[in-house]
Formats: C-alpha cells, sequence, structure tokens
C-alpha cells in the first residue's frame, strides 16, 4: 500500500489565515473542542477526558504531545470497553481517532498518516452503517423513521414542521406507538391514521440517509483522487449539513468534521474554511431549538 | 508529490474499526445484542434500540410469583441487559435482583427476567412484545441468607 507524501499548503509562511493553518493542527484542535463542548464518559473519566482537552488550550504545546493522545487513546479506549453494550458508536470512533492521532505524530509523515486514516475511518463507518440499513426489513420498508419520528424528542418539532402533523395529531400517534403491550390482546385501541405527507417524510429520510451514507462510503474508500474521490469533501460536508439539522448528534457530526479536515491537502486549501463554517452550523443545530422556533412561526402566522 | 510505501502501524486504527464491527454483525446475529450497540454503527437502522426494549423480573417462591419493581440503583446494569441480554449479564442481575425485600416470606427460590422487545406493525405502526430472552435463576438459600444479614 502506498500514499502520497504530502507537501505543506500553499503560502505556509505567509501570515497564518484558515487556508494556511496546517490541516493537522486544525484536524487536532477541532477534536479537543468536540471534546470540551460534548464531554464524554461518566463521573470518572470524564473530568480526566476534560482537563486533558483543556489543558491544550493553557499549554498549546501540548497539542502535538504524542503522550497527551496516547492518554486520550487510553481513556476513550476504556470507557468503551468498562461499558461497550452501552458506548455510542461514535465512541468507539473517538478511541479509534485517538489511536490514528498518536500513530500520526510518532510517524515521519504525521499528514499523510492522519490523512489516511481519516479517510478510511469514515468510509468503513459510512459502509457499516449503510450495510446495517440495508440489512434491515423495518429501516427499508420506513417503518424504523416513522416510529423515530414519534418516540424519539429530538425529532419532535421536526417531525411536526415538515411532516405536517398537527400537535394534537402528533401527540395521539406518539401516544399510540408507545403503549405498552407485550401480549397480543383483542381489545387494541384504533390506529391513529399517519398524514400522507408524514409517510412521505419517512420515505425520503429512509433513502436520502442510506443513500448519502452509501455514496459517501464509496467516495472516502475509493482511491484517493480518482472518480468519485474527489468529491469526498462535498458528500460530507453535506451529510453534515443536512443529518446533523435533524439528528442532532453534535459529537459525531464534530468527530467526523476533524477527520474531513485532516485530508484536506493543498488541491483542497479551500475545504478547511467549509469545514470550520460546517463546524459553527452544527453548534448551532445542538443549542438553537430552529424546528420549534419555525412550528411556532408557521402557527402563529 | 512522491509515491511513498505507508507503514503497517498506520491500518491499525481502520483494522480495529472493522475487526469490531464484523464481531458485532455477529454477535447480533447469533444473540439478542441490540444493533445499536458493540460498534457497529447500526445505530439509526431499526427501531430496535435499547430504549424499545423493557425487562419484568420475578421473584419466585413456593406458590408466590410476584414481579418486582427494579430500583434506580440498577440502572446502568438494566441498561447493559436491555443491550445485551446474554446468560451471563440475566444472572448476575438476578443475583442483585434477588436481594430486593419482598412483602412474602420465606426465602426467594428463583429469579425469572424476561427481556421484550417491542415491534411495530409495518401498516399501522401497532406495538407489539416479542420475547427476546428468558431466564430463571435459582437463588442459593445461603446467599438469601447472606442478603438478607
Amino acid at each position: 500500500m502506498t500514499h502520497e507524501r504530502t507537501e505543506p499548503p500553499r503560502g505556509s509562511d505567509d501570515a497564518p489565515s484558515i487556508a494556511n493553518l496546517d490541516v493537522v493542527a486544525l484536524a487536532l484542535r477541532l477534536t479537543v473542542l468536540a471534546l470540551m463542548l460534548r464531554p464524554i464518559g461518566d463521573w470518572m473519566l470524564r473530568p480526566t477526558i476534560l482537563g486533558l482537552a483543556a489543558s491544550v488550550l493553557i499549554f498549546p504545546s501540548l497539542l502535538l504531545n504524542p503522550k497527551l493522545w496516547g492518554t486520550l487513546t487510553a481513556l476513550t479506549g476504556l470507557r468503551v470497553a468498562v461499558e461497550w453494550q452501552l458506548a455510542d458508536n461514535h465512541a468507539y470512533l473517538l478511541c479509534y481517532w485517538c489511536l490514528a492521532v498518536t500513530l500520526a505524530l510518532v510517524s515521519r509523515d504525521p499528514r499523510a498518516c492522519l490523512a489516511l486514516n481519516g479517510r478510511l475511518l469514515i468510509g468503513w463507518a459510512f459502509a457499516f452503517a449503510t450495510l446495517w440499513k440495508l440489512l434491515s426489513p423495518d429501516y427499508l420498508d420506513g417503518r424504523f423513521f416513522r416510529v423515530t419520528l414519534l418516540i424519539d424528542p429530538r425529532f419532535a418539532g421536526f417531525a411536526q414542521l415538515a411532516g405536517g402533523l398537527a400537535p394534537e395529531q402528533f401527540e395521539d400517534l406518539s401516544v399510540f406507538v408507545r403503549q405498552h403491550i407485550d401480549v397480543p390482546s383483542l381489545d387494541l385501541p384504533q390506529p391513529p391514521v399517519e398524514p400522507q405527507r408524514f409517510r412521505w417524510l419517512a420515505w425520503m429520510l429512509t433513502w436520502w440517509t442510506v443513500g448519502i451514507e452509501g455514496i459517501t462510503a464509496a467516495a472516502f474508500l475509493w482511491p484517493v483522487d480518482r472518480g468519485i474521490s474527489r468529491l469526498r469533501h462535498i458528500l460530507l460536508l453535506v451529510f453534515c449539513a443536512t443529518t446533523y439539522a435533524v439528528a442532532t448528534v453534535a459529537g459525531f457530526g464534530w468527530l467526523l468534521l476533524a477527520m474531513g479536515v485532516a485530508q484536506c491537502d493543498v488541491r483542497y486549501h479551500l475545504f478547511p474554511s467549509w469545514y470550520l463554517l460546517a463546524f459553527g452550523l452544527i453548534l448551532l443545530y445542538r443549542d438553537l431549538p430552529w424546528a420549534e422556533w419555525l412550528l411556532r412561526f408557521f402557527s402563529v402566522g | 508529490m512522491t509515491l511513498m510505501r505507508s507503514p503497517w502501524f498506520w491500518y491499525v486504527p481502520s483494522l480495529l474499526l472493522c475487526l469490531v464491527a464484523a464481531n458485532q454483525q455477529r454477535l447480533v446475529s447469533i444473540t439478542a445484542l441490540s444493533p445499536w450497540a458493540g460498534g457497529g454503527f447500526g445505530m439509526f437502522s431499526t427501531a430496535e434500540m435499547r430504549g424499545n426494549r423493557h425487562l419484568h423480573a420475578f421473584a419466585l417462591r413456593p406458590d408466590i410469583r410476584r414481579e418486582l419493581a427494579i430500583p434506580a440503583s440498577l440502572y446502568r446494569q438494566v441498561q447493559q441487559v436491555l443491550a445485551f441480554p446474554s446468560e451471563a449479564a440475566l444472572r448476575a442481575l438476578a443475583m442483585k435482583l434477588a436481594e430486593i425485600p419482598t412483602p412474602d416470606s420465606g426465602p426467594v427460590a428463583a429469579i425469572e427476567i424476561q427481556v421484550w422487545a417491542v415491534r411495530f406493525a409495518r401498516e399501522t405502526l401497532q406495538p407489539s412484545g416479542v420475547l427476546l430472552q428468558a431466564l430463571e435463576v435459582a437463588i442459593d438459600s445461603r446467599e438469601n441468607r447472606a442478603a438478607e444479614g
């Protein structure tokens, strides 16, 4: 296996600008920022991980210290190992990424090592996510999104706004799918009618999600700078800008962006700015209840 | 630009990802591990998630079968069982549940745990329960005495 030896970005001797920032440092800063904005771990691990991330702010020279990243790898790995059944997928991904950073910082070409790992980790994570969706009958027939839009509070505003559900309709459907029924009974309540627009929304989310994830996986696993690989940054940015507006899993989004920015060599020197914008956008998605605001605006109007 | 050979250790993180994800696929197919859990990137792929699972636990004495209210202190352990209801996890939880006092007299003979998943009908989304795993764990009377002590 080979990689292209990377060159520093154009004009790297000039005054610092986003385009000139070393993408390794930028990727690491975004990772640290993500750890601080979305602290992880239980009461024991959280202060340690948060403390290590904060120490990079106070002592910037620690940013490229492999020992710090080795410790973060061990701590994020411990978090996964202790409760592997409960750890979210991005807890695993964070651990692999911290390991990749550690390996990059001890290798002869940190930039190429980190770029390769960012590309493969995103590619394989998206490939497995796509595979799971294609293997799940209740995903392919739209049931997953029909149920999730009704029972996951993070989707409630969006479900009403985009699905055209009046508050009482949403409530009826939500109560219906939350019923606790172990043993089938003949005395079941009549199912409320799902509006056609709501079904269309679920159908569209189903195929948009599996489509964008599948094509992003292909773009990141394709040989670099051939065919669809050239679109990988755009696809990842589109994925993050659309997915995290609805599914507010900010930590996952920020991690993907840190991995993506690590691959921005001279040919993609404009993309770091877009990655930073996307990072900010996910922060806004997380902290601003935009769907509820729009819902209120339209209901008042 | 120069083409260089990448050292083998650069591939360790992605190799780990693939091994863990492949093992998760295997575990889901042969056990009741939730596709959302275990690092296989199955989140948002099925309604078969931990939040759509629940369990019932019963303390069994001769002629008495009493459902137990699960204390909040066992929350994490219960969540682990819901995500991966293996026999070992059910046994460990049963031992903790055997320590819960009930109004019934006499030692607990066994603890029965049932793990249920909610499935949704394709047309109507009518939820229904499916028994995923059930286990009856005999409780040693010496352990009962120790628990009471």
